[in-house]
């Protein structure tokens, strides 16, 4: 049952109540089409932003595609139930079609599926590298040494995989947490922080399904057997699902060392949580990491009792020309070295003769030690030892031998962590592949070159040069005002200042390590940084530009000219798994297959992705809007011929309110301009008349022939074809919207805008195609236009002639001066392509336009 | 904007009544609801124009109360505003007839627009009702 079908008065004059029931209905309508219009704006704006976020260059999470994804959904559906509310023509196809769109979109958003079909707990010892997806990389690689190299490694077992699914299946987490982000705002650091620790406590509060800790404690109970004592256990993290392309270091989780058997299950739940502590959470972020695909595997090992610890890597992380091993150690347990924290001995060993080559003795006043009694407790060293070196020549000849065999097994440099006990045993602990720069060849300017520095010396933990304003960071607190860009200044390379690092352009910290978490993850993200520069922090003051060039090992005021070269900027998120997703999801919402609105396939079955359906939906959204209302019923209540003294005839169509009581009143079907109520439609217009048209441009013969040419082939310029909203020059209105569609000579073009209180909903876009010259002028005359629309903020998108143009959400003056200057495009665009090859005109053209804009600021 | 009846659907206290009161200082009459199953009961005595209403509740969740709302009152309008970020479920509920689907944190501006724009919606609805009781 249609709508004419309940008026059942045809062409006659209108009683009063008759009049009234139409304008309720051309009110409900316009309440659906203004809902229709709100929605397809909302869309474009979104579907916007989704091309951005594939560009890549600021990072974002799952949580901010599946939102996205969410919104244009939701969007797109607002648009065909407001235009089925229009006309119910075509409307089951276009839901139809809209749904198997859908479905493929959430299908291209899905999580993998996990399947927990392996065992929970699983003995270190049966580990081997085919263990990488059930015990994460680490232990699968640390197994593999191992058994394959018949190296120390600790005794102990692995927490699995699929435990860890048990574990957050059973607690519901997954859609908690994932609600805890969502609500967070990812700008807001303060808020993400707070998250985190909301997190992390989430999961320490979450029990452990009975099962599951009895298994892990009976494993516990079967290695108390096999070594005749109950052991202490070093609790560490061994994640999946962070191997993207060119990270090696993940974000740093939790290791809880010292643990007995009473401690274990709070331990275990400890390191799942730290999955969620800042450092990883804004690891994940900026390398787009879905937090959904990092799944935890746990080992417990048996703590070494080390003479002396810390780490080894197999190549030079800053130099891939550079193949000597490099041996950073202390006396004690490695953590300090892992976090980076303190000042370490360095020995540097000539991979085949395994030689020493270079010794770098530091004062190490403390070391970390296993005590049954106390724990893990840092002791002061005795006054001998602290400044005698960590390794003799021949322990250092053995570790980098060790560390060059996992390289070869593994076939990638490696970064090791090992442990040496009073026997000279040598204990592998952890390995990993080794992320290695190759820094940039550049250059470097001489001495002479640069001014002198404000500080210099210590160590390259990063290479590269940065600039931008100084900010220590001493406490926590200080990390929420953090500049974006800025220079970090630390006095001590905390491993949870990592969180800021992408957003440093340097760091400089007083103290710590090279093979340390902080330093690591400088290298991974490229960010410049100085270590071991004393008397850095507090030295400027916050906000001071400095320039830190870490290969020169100084630190200069202001911007060095001579050391900044153009970096070309990274796209971060090119290769993630979240932009992996996005650009699945985007197939089908991105691309325009439908573009031709007056061509038969139009349709709603050929809707390939929601851009269609949007462009669609508008189309006939308008286009409705406008046959609904010149229907012969109701044209004395909503069209009139506007009354007015230039040659062209228009009519104006009153979708709503658009008209005063005192032109409604009229009964001859004319309207006065000034009894027209509409704000964008009075701006088009003033711009339209501002300026009297110059009159057709003169012509070269060249250019009439090729305009007699196109005019004998192209049946488009016949003006007897096109529909009839074309034929004639309607303007849609109602107070706050306008639409024009128009042919003028040559050339069509539409403009439509809604202009309102609520500035998020307004827009103008403008549109324009054809012309009477040839296509290569054509062409030229569509970004001659465009450019001059990028100036004003209008988003530009040129197809050979056609010519689009959009701007949204600005305050009603600044729409107000651009639709009058769309006003005037449309009056003195009219056969400008004859005479886009002429360079001279063109230019004389622009300054003119450009004057005659002034006059609408 | 005065005028406009609303029912707050949410389990977090918190949320509920800071919005509330921001919404009656706008003039609104605000009503609240910790559940779907307290949401229905007020419907016996409030009839609203709008129910913002919180996807994921415990007991009742909201697509459930979403529909119930709806065969209680079909001009009622709902928005649902969520804090998750769930295509499936946005589509579930504007194919039972949500107005729209927003997610936290939203903007107070574009939450206010969204309640007037159902108020008008629901007036226009009635209308409409009206004007087909009137022609028979």
């Amino acid at each position: 049952m249609g709508i004419l079908d309940w008026l059942p008065w045809r062409a006659r004059k209108k009683t009063p109540e008759e009049l009234a029931e139409i304008r309720r209905v051309f009110a409900a309508r316009y309440d659906h089409f203004r809902l229709l219009i709100q929605a397809n704006t909302r869309a474009h704006e979104l579907i916007g932003e989704l091309e951005e976020a594939l560009r890549g260059f600021t990072p974002y999470g799952m949580q901010y595609v599946n939102t996205l994804c969410t919104r244009i959904s939701t969007s797109i559906f607002q648009m065909v139930r407001h235009l089925g509310e229009l006309d119910h023509k075509g409307h089951d196809e276009l839901m139809v079609a809209m749904e198997s769109i859908n479905e493929r979109i959430m299908t291209a958003l899905a999580p993998e599926k996990h399947e927990v079909t392996g065992e929970l707990v699983v003995d270190l010892s049966a580990v081997g590298r085919d263990h990488a997806d059930l015990c994460g990389p680490k232990m699968a690689m640390l197994g593999e040494a191992g058994n394959s190299l018949g190296l120390n490694i600790p005794a102990g077992f692995v927490i699995t995989v699929d435990a860890y699914y048990q574990f957050v299946e059973a607690g519901g987490l997954r859609p908690e947490v994932a609600r805890l982000i969502q609500a967070t705002d990812s700008n807001d650091r303060e808020a993400l922080f707070r998250t985190s620790s909301d997190i992390m406590q989430l999961v320490m509060e979450t029990r452990l399904p009975d099962d599951l800790a009895e298994i892990i404690l009976a494993a516990y109970d079967r290695l108390s057997e096999q070594l005749g004592e109950a052991p202490d256990l070093a609790v560490r993290s061994s994640a999946l699902g962070e191997d993207a392309e060119g990270s090696s270091y993940a974000g740093q989780y939790r290791s809880v060392l010292n643990v007995d058997r009473a401690a274990l299950l709070d331990s275990y739940k400890e390191v799942v949580a730290s999955k969620f502590s800042r450092q990883a959470m804004a690891y994940r972020m900026s390398r787009g990491i879905r937090d959904e695909d990092v799944a935890m595997s746990v080992g417990c090992m048996t703590m070494v009792e080390a003479m002396s610890g810390g780490v080894a890597y197999s190549r030079n992380p800053v130099n891939v020309r550079d193949d000597a091993v490099s041996i950073h150690s202390v006396w004690g347990l490695p953590k300090p070295v892992v976090d980076g924290t303190a000042e370490t001995d360095v020995f540097v060993v000539n991979r085949k003769s395994l030689v020493v080559n270079e010794r770098i003795i530091v004062k190490k006043p403390d070391m970390f030690v296993c005590s049954p009694k106390k724990g893990v407790c840092r002791e002061t060293m005795v006054e001998e030892l602290r400044c005698e070196p960590s390794l003799t020549d021949e322990q250092a000849a053995t570790i980098a031998r060790e560390a060059v065999r996992i390289e070869t097994q593994f076939g990638t440099p490696q970064d090791v962590e090992w442990a040496m006990t009073a026997d000279g045993v040598f204990h592998l602990l952890q390995c990993r592949p080794l992320m290695q720069i190759d820094s940039a060849k550049v250059e470097h300017p001489s001495a002479a070159d640069l001014p002198k520095p404000v500080l210099s010396g210590g160590r390259v933990a990063s290479p590269g040069v940065g600039v931008g304003p100084a900010y220590s960071v001493r406490k926590d607190v200080d990390a929420l005002s953090f500049p974006d860009g800025g220079v970090m200044i630390l006095k001590h390379a905390l491993p949870s200042r990592a969180a800021l690092l992408d957003r440093c352009s340097a760091l400089i910290s007083e103290q710590g390590g090279m093979a340390g978490h902080l330093a690591n993850v400088a290298r991974e993200f490229g960010v410049p940084a100085l270590f071991g520069v004393k008397g850095a922090v507090g030295k400027f003051e916050n906000g001071r530009i400095l320039t830190v060039d870490a290969d020169g090992h100084a630190v200069y005021e202001g911007a060095v000219e001579a050391l900044l070269v153009e970096k070309p900027i990274e796209r971060i998120m090119r290769g993630s798994p979240v932009q992996a997703a996005l650009r699945k999801a985007a197939r089908h919402i991105v691309r325009l297959n439908l573009t031709d609105p007056e061509s038969p396939e139009f349709r709603p079955e050929n809707c390939k992705t929601l851009h269609d359906i949007m462009r669609y939906c508008h189309e006939k959204g308008v286009s409705g809007m406008f046959e609904f209302g010149t229907d012969n019923d109701f044209v004395e209540a909503a069209s009139r011929q506007l009354i007015c003294d230039v040659p062209k005839q228009f009519w104006v169509l009153n979708l709503d309110d658009g008209f005063l009581p005192e032109g409604e009143a009229r009964t001859d079907q004319c309207i006065l301009l000034e009894h027209v109520d509409s704000y964008p439609m009075h701006a088009l217009w003033e711009g339209m008349q501002a300026v009297q048209w110059e009159g057709p441009p003169p012509v070269h013969t060249k250019g009439l022939m090729s305009v007699m040419f196109e005019a004998t082939m192209n049946p488009d310029l016949n003006p007897a074809s096109g529909t009839r909203y074309t034929q004639k020059n309607y303007f849609m209105i109602s107070k706050n919207y306008c639409s024009l569609q128009s042919r003028f000579g040559f050339h069509f073009c539409g403009v439509e805008s809604l202009v309102s209180d609520r500035t998020s909903e307004n827009y103008a876009s403008f549109q324009f195609k054809g012309g009477a010259a040839n296509v290569e002028r054509r062409i030229l005359r569509a970004r001659f236009v465009g450019d001059l629309l990028e100036d004003l903020d209008f988003r530009v998108r040129v197809r050979q002639d056609n010519m689009f143009a959009r701007v949204e959400g600005l305050p009603r003056k600044a729409m107000g001066r651009r639709l009058k200057i769309l006003g005037y495009l449309i009056t003195h665009t009219r056969q400008l392509d004859m005479i886009m090859t002429n360079k001279a005109e063109v230019k004389r053209r622009k300054e003119k336009f450009l004057k005659d804009f002034e006059m609408f600021d | 904007m005065a005028g406009i009846k609303v029912l707050l659907v949410d389990d977090e206290a918190g949320f509920r009544k800071t919005l509330g009161k921001r919404l009656a200082r706008r003039g609104m009459v605000v009503e609240e609801a910790e559940s779907g199953e307290k949401a229905l009961e007020v419907l016996e005595s409030f009839d609203p124009d709008v129910v913002l209403l919180d996807v994921k509740m415990p007991g009742m969740d909201g697509l459930t109360a979403l529909h119930k709302i709806k065969l209680i009152n079909p001009l009622i309008e709902v928005v649902m505003l969520t804090g998750h970020a769930s295509m499936d479920i946005a589509i579930n509920g504007m194919e039972l007839g949500a107005f729209d689907y927003l997610m936290k944190p939203v903007e107070f501006e574009e939450l206010l627009y969204k309640l007037e724009d159902a108020s008008i919606r629901k007036r226009h609805h009635e209308e409409k009702i009206t004007a087909k009781e009137h022609s028979q």
